[in-house]
């Protein structure tokens, strides 16, 4: 078996390493990745299961991206969040989530403060910067790859962390790149991805599918309640000197609503890029921000590997059940 | 050595570097037999497989939500169950099952496997989150009702393959008042080790009354019993004398004429980890 490390198993630097020339990787990089040794953030289980299937790592490849949000800045198309008017009399633009809820009080009748509407509404600024954000990241790791020869990246590991106090976030993605021995090279083509490596990638191959890429998405929705919300999730009665009694256990709809629309946003999101394949190994994290009078911001991240079929399925003998005597 | 080889601890056959090299071309080609539509995932690879392994197919990912206020002023004073805080409890997860099986049913499935269920109780709110994987026998019909369990896919095949079948997420939960002492009480006992019996008595009630709604549930879904019952008790950080208990499990039903036995082959693993040696030995 070739030594890990060159494409071609040869010992020395590698001949043909792209060294970033006309890419935006930076010099350094180029003259590690040319050193000629492989580094890879596998364990040595997996280590050994990929080299078993055929995978040689050749480079722990990194892609890193540092966004400033600017969601509720001036200029905005939407305004960005600064009212729930955000989308004007128009309502909100084609395919984007949006409901509507008005006070089933009479109005202002009980304070100047009654919140009479409120609305659900779809945060597509939000999320088109974090896709600019993980998608720049990923797309750097995807260039390292290329540039070093691999045919693709295993044990993906993405991380989205706060900076200081500061309005920005980091977006931090590394694996393992792979040639895959013997096989031949592919000009031109994008290093696959995926979030697997080890016994369980052998496993995926094994049942037929192959990985295509890691495939992540955000939603988020930012909800503006109205009165009956209010007073749900705050213990307030209707009016401001207690009159009108407090609200009996009641399911808060608005709310409910939009946790479902999120979760379901995010779903379509990653469905959209997926084409006919599968999203294996779905991972969905949940993050909701509580404002106060029942305002909130729910945002939702799916991630997973796109997987396709590539051979039809051989169906496993029956699992046989066994007890271990340790 | 070159070229294809079997791989060492790969069932017999297999060649697993040449699926490799097989599955690392196809990626230039159409995809073989694709789907109608993209289907999501949260099962691991090997919760897949042992799906396919009793002709089971995962579909999409699904979800259920649901909030419920509890109105105000119920933790602080009183005896008994805080019975406004149980319904809340109660109706958050059963509108949030009924999320799930919606879902479900949208997309064709039959239940819902694996569910992560995440609960927060607040002053004011009880919010309930679940997430799961909807599933179906391969080319299966559409059907009107679907079930929801917290069981793994690993778990579902063993019940499955037991002759049992689950029907739904049996759930039950009850908050219980423990009552103050009187002043003069709390200062006699205040340099004593006792037993502070009304919040004993307070985890049993709430334990009981818990139990009891779990049990309910399941009996209302048809079940014969639960399994894998997991539950949760203890103080809330706004309430100090209120004592909550929940228990949820999935309720299940035999399927079959009886029940399958499994019979375990007894496996003598060969990694032995607690081999120890005595250190005087080396003396």
């Amino acid at each position: 078996m070739p030594a890990p490390g060159r494409p071609d198993g040869a010992d020395g630097p590698p001949d043909a390493v792209d060294t970033g020339t006309g890419t935006d990787l930076p010099e350094a990089a180029g003259r590690r990745l040319e050193s000629g040794s492989f580094s890879s953030g596998l364990t040595v289980p997996d280590f050994a299961a990929c080299l078993q299937m055929g995978l040689r790592p050749v480079a722990l490849v990194q892609g890193f991206c540092v966004m400033q949000w600017g969601w509720y800045g001036a200029g905005s198309p939407y305004s960005r969040g600064l009212s729930p008017y955000a989308f004007g009399s128009g309502g909100a633009p084609r395919g984007v989530y949006s409901e509507s809820y008005s006070c089933p009080h009479g109005g202002m009748v009980y304070s100047n403060e009654h919140r009479i509407w409120g609305q659900n509404y779809q945060q597509p600024w939000v999320e088109e910067a974090w896709a600019e954000g993980f998608g720049s990241a990923y797309s750097r790791l995807v260039e390292e790859a290329g540039a070093v020869g691999a045919h693709g990246v295993i044990g993906v590991v993405d991380s989205t962390r706060h900076l200081a106090d500061m309005n920005v976030t980091e977006f931090h993605i590394l694996g393992t790149a792979v040639v895959v021995e013997d096989a031949a090279p592919a000009p031109g083509a994008t290093p696959w991805t995926t979030y697997l490596a080890g016994q369980r990638l052998a496993k995926l191959v094994e049942a037929g599918y192959m990985p295509v890429s890691v495939v992540a998405a955000l939603s988020s929705v930012r909800v503006w309640a109205y009165c009956v919300t209010e007073m749900l999730m705050e213990g307030r009665p209707l009016s401001t000197f207690g009159g009108g009694g407090y609200m009996p256990v009641a399911e808060v709809e608005q709310l409910s609503r939009a946790h479902l629309a999120a979760r379901s946003l995010v779903r379509e999101h990653v469905r959209g890029k997926l084409g006919h394949d599968t999203l294996q190994g779905a991972l969905i994290v949940a993050n909701t921000q509580r404002l106060a009078q029942g305002d909130e911001v729910i945002e939702c991240a799916l991630r997973g590997t796109r997987v396709r079929r590539f051979k039809d399925f051989d169906p496993l003998p029956p699992p046989r059940p066994t007890v271990r005597l340790t | 050595m070159s070229g294809p080889r079997p791989t060492p601890g790969a069932p017999s056959g297999i060649d697993l570097r040449a699926e490799m090299r097989q599955a690392a071309a196809s990626l230039g080609k159409p995809a073989h037999d694709a789907p109608s539509r993209a289907v999501t995932s949260d099962l691991s690879v090997d919760e897949s497989l042992l799906l396919h392994s009793i002709g089971w197919e995962a579909l999409d990912v699904v979800f259920g939500a649901s909030l419920v206020s509890v109105p105000p002023f119920v933790w602080t004073w009183g005896s008994g169950e805080i019975t406004s805080a149980s319904e809340a409890h109660n109706l958050a997860v059963r509108s949030a099952a009924q999320h799930l099986g919606a879902q479900c049913t949208a997309v064709g499935g039959h239940g819902v496997v694996g569910v992560h269920v995440e609960i927060e109780v607040q002053r004011h709110h009880v919010d309930v989150e679940l997430t799961g994987t909807a599933v179906r026998p391969v080319k299966g019909k559409d059907r009107s009702s679907a079930f929801v369990s917290d069981l793994s896919a690993r778990d579902f095949t063993l019940l499955h393959n037991a002759g049992w079948a689950p029907v739904g997420l049996a759930f039950g939960a009850s908050f219980v008042y423990a009552p103050r002492r009187s002043a003069g009480a709390a200062m006699r006992q205040s340099s004593q080790n006792v037993e502070l019996t009304n919040f004993t008595e307070a985890m049993y009630a709430a334990r009981e009354a818990g139990m009891e709604h779990m049990q309910r549930s399941a009996l209302d879904m048809g079940a014969q019993g639960i399994v894998a019952v997991r539950v949760a008790e203890g103080p809330m950080w706004f309430a100090n004398h209120a004592i909550g208990f929940t228990a949820w499990g999935t309720a299940v039903r035999l399927e079959a004429q009886s029940h399958q036995y499994l019979r375990p082959e007894v496996v003598l693993p060969l990694d032995d980890a607690v081999v120890e040696f005595a250190a005087q030995s080396l003396r």
